[in-house]
């Protein structure tokens, strides 16, 4: 096991990499901003490290401060968490030349899963089911083409990242041209990286993901799926484990797809098979999160597997503790995201949080950095806490969830939490009659979250 | 940036100013970037040198003279290894009561076996060494105190 790992994240995530390294009994060292100073995992890290001003690019972006954080402090392991550099595949390399463990998948795996386009092609030939789509397209006309092969409505989507930049819906032919013209400078804008290509647009279709364990010594499981559809604008607001609505024997069958994927590319550490599934129960590839995500905690709840300390584990080079026969699914979980945000205009709400009253209980879990006191930074996502409600079915679950919203009180900026309330009011969320679109219909605004 | 959202960002940050009393705030988004500075506050652009403060812990209230200059803090600008000279044989770059000038090297900051040196951004006299060689330093860690020539 390592002597001390240096956590290059903040926040929430931060946190929760350090209780996983406490109870591992390894030493934490934050690499931390000056804005985050007098953060909490700065307070509960053993040592920590200014690498930069506020400003992501300048500290949390910032990879030779981290490498040299790392290098100055000792650290055997780096753990990137979510977001910032933890997809950079020049990280890794950075970590290895270093001589330290990076706690994520090796390099050339995330080089391959950082271009969506060969992504794709490598889970096409593992045997994932794919949106039907193209590879690169050179030009407008060549779109055309593809598109009367594909049909309307369609995705122009970027080769080079995710996001929804770089993206168009694209309902009809006419509107191509255009549509293809503004994905690609966006694309170059974003990612600098023109290349684009199409897409099948699944309109009801339900964000639904497979969390993976791989050890690199010959194990590979799945913990099941969850169902992510609630988000606004590519942003998850809710997540819940296990999925409803799925068919008899679909786990059992798309996860054993993903672990084979998984296997074919090399796949090692914490990672999620983000699918589309259409209205009758299809299920199509999107994209591997080859990282820890925000709403893993409801996959931890319901399998008792705790997945921070599992990577952390495996990239020490431990092979995995569970197998595939032993992941059990105990009762249901739902993760609500509070974020500092007005609840009907989403404007980020940063400030000075003057209370702050978190709920506990039976089968509430509390996720976040924040404190009375403490600044909600204008310089970084506006995610407060993750309140995540455990119960022995769905309903006790949602039950459970309304009663800590209802008695948790943050005061000095706005949070979303009376956004949560009302959607766990609505009859088409109770019956688990979710899309992608659900929250677009829900809020009146209609459009395609496309 | 469109100009009707820069109104009430700029409230906002006037208004987190007044209610943490901040001499200085700079916020940054993709497309936009405020530096609001309370007027009298005392701040210097540049994330190698510390806006000129007191350094000598002078008493409140007790204003220097004014003629007299105040000493500023080199601050490291880069996580690393604070080396004094450039090979361990070497003789250090600058010792105490050196004059230096603009672009002089004070010290080097290696880190990942790269070697930074941190230059001087103004000419004046070292009056204090305050980090050790050898030392690992943070961003924004003190490391010289200097005053600033009295001609400049």
């Amino acid at each position: 096991m390592f002597q001390k790992v240096l956590v290059a994240n903040r926040g929430e995530i931060a946190l929760r990499v350090i209780a996983a390294c406490r109870e591992l009994g390894v030493r934490t060292v934050v690499a931390h901003s000056q804005a985050d100073r007098l953060g909490l995992p700065a307070r509960f890290a053993d040592e920590t490290v200014c690498i930069g001003p506020a400003p992501s690019r300048h500290s949390y972006l910032n990879r030779p401060a981290i490498l040299a954080a790392a290098e100055i402090t000792g650290a055997d392991a780096v753990h990137p968490g979510y977001g910032f550099l933890s997809e950079r595949a020049d990280l890794a390399d950075g970590c290895a030349e270093a001589g330290v463990a990076f706690i994520g998948p090796p390099a050339e795996v995330l080089r391959l899963l950082g271009d969506k386009a060969r992504a794709r092609e490598a889970m096409g030939a593992a045997g994932l089911p794919l949106v039907p789509g193209t590879e690169a397209v050179p030009d407008a006309d060549a779109a055309a083409g593809a598109a009367g092969d594909i049909g309307y409505p369609l995705l122009v989507k970027a080769i080079g990242g995710g996001g929804g930049r770089g993206m168009r819906l694209v309902e009809r032919p006419d509107r191509l041209p255009d549509a293809f013209r503004a994905a690609v400078s966006e694309a170059e804008a974003a990612f600098g990286d023109p290349r684009v290509y199409l897409e099948k647009y699944l309109g009801g279709a339900r964000h639904v993901e497979f969390q993976v364990l791989a050890d690199g010594r010959g194990r590979t499981v799945h913990l099941g799926e969850r169902e992510c559809s609630v988000q606004r604008r590519q942003q998850k607001v809710i997540e819940e484990a296990p999925a409803t609505g799925l068919a008899a024997g679909a786990r059992a069958r798309v996860g054993g797809l993903v672990t084979a994927a998984a296997r074919a590319v090399g796949y090692v550490n914490a990672g999620t098979f983000e699918f589309l599934v259409d209205e009758d129960g299809r299920f199509y590839f999107m994209e591997v999160n080859p990282r820890v995500q925000v709403e893993h905690g409801v996959t931890e709840t319901v399998t008792g597997v705790d997945i921070v300390k599992a990577q952390i584990r495996i990239a020490a080079g431990e092979p995995l503790a569970v197998e595939q026969d032993g992941v059990r699914l105990d009762g249901h979980a739902i993760e609500c995201r509070i974020n500092a945000e007005h609840p009907e205009t989403f404007a980020p709400s940063p400030g000075a949080i003057s209370t702050l009253v978190l709920p506990g209980g039976p089968g509430i879990r509390v996720e976040t950095a924040a404190y009375a006191g403490d600044m909600v930074s204008p310089f970084y996502d506006s995610l407060l806490a993750k309140v995540i409600a455990h119960g022995r079915d769905r309903s006790e679950a949602v039950a459970r969830m309304r009663r800590a919203l209802g008695m948790m009180v943050v005061e000095g900026v706005d949070t979303n939490i009376p956004l949560h309330l009302r959607i766990l009011d609505d009859p088409d969320y109770l019956a688990g009659r979710l899309t992608t679109t659900f929250l677009d219909r829900f809020l009146g605004t209609g459009a395609p979250a496309a | 940036m469109d100009i009707d959202r820069i109104g009430p960002v700029l409230e906002r940050v006037l208004g987190l100013m007044r209610e943490h009393d901040l001499g200085e705030l700079e916020l940054e988004s993709e497309d936009l970037r405020i530096r609001a500075l309370k007027a009298g506050a005392a701040g210097e652009p540049g994330a190698a040198v510390a806006a000129p403060a007191s350094a000598d812990g002078a008493p409140a209230g007790a204003a220097p003279a004014a003629a007299e200059p105040v000493a500023t803090v080199v601050e490291a600008p880069v996580v690393g290894t604070f080396y004094r000279a450039s090979a361990p044989d070497a003789a250090p770059f600058v010792e105490v009561g050196d004059r230096v000038g603009p672009g002089d090297v004070l010290c080097v900051i290696e880190a990942m076996k790269l070697m930074n040196d941190i230059k001087a951004e103004f000419a004046g006299e070292v009056v204090e060494v305050l980090a050790e060689n050898g030392q690992a330093v943070e961003y924004g860690q003190p490391l010289f105190k200097m005053l600033p020539a009295a001609d400049d």
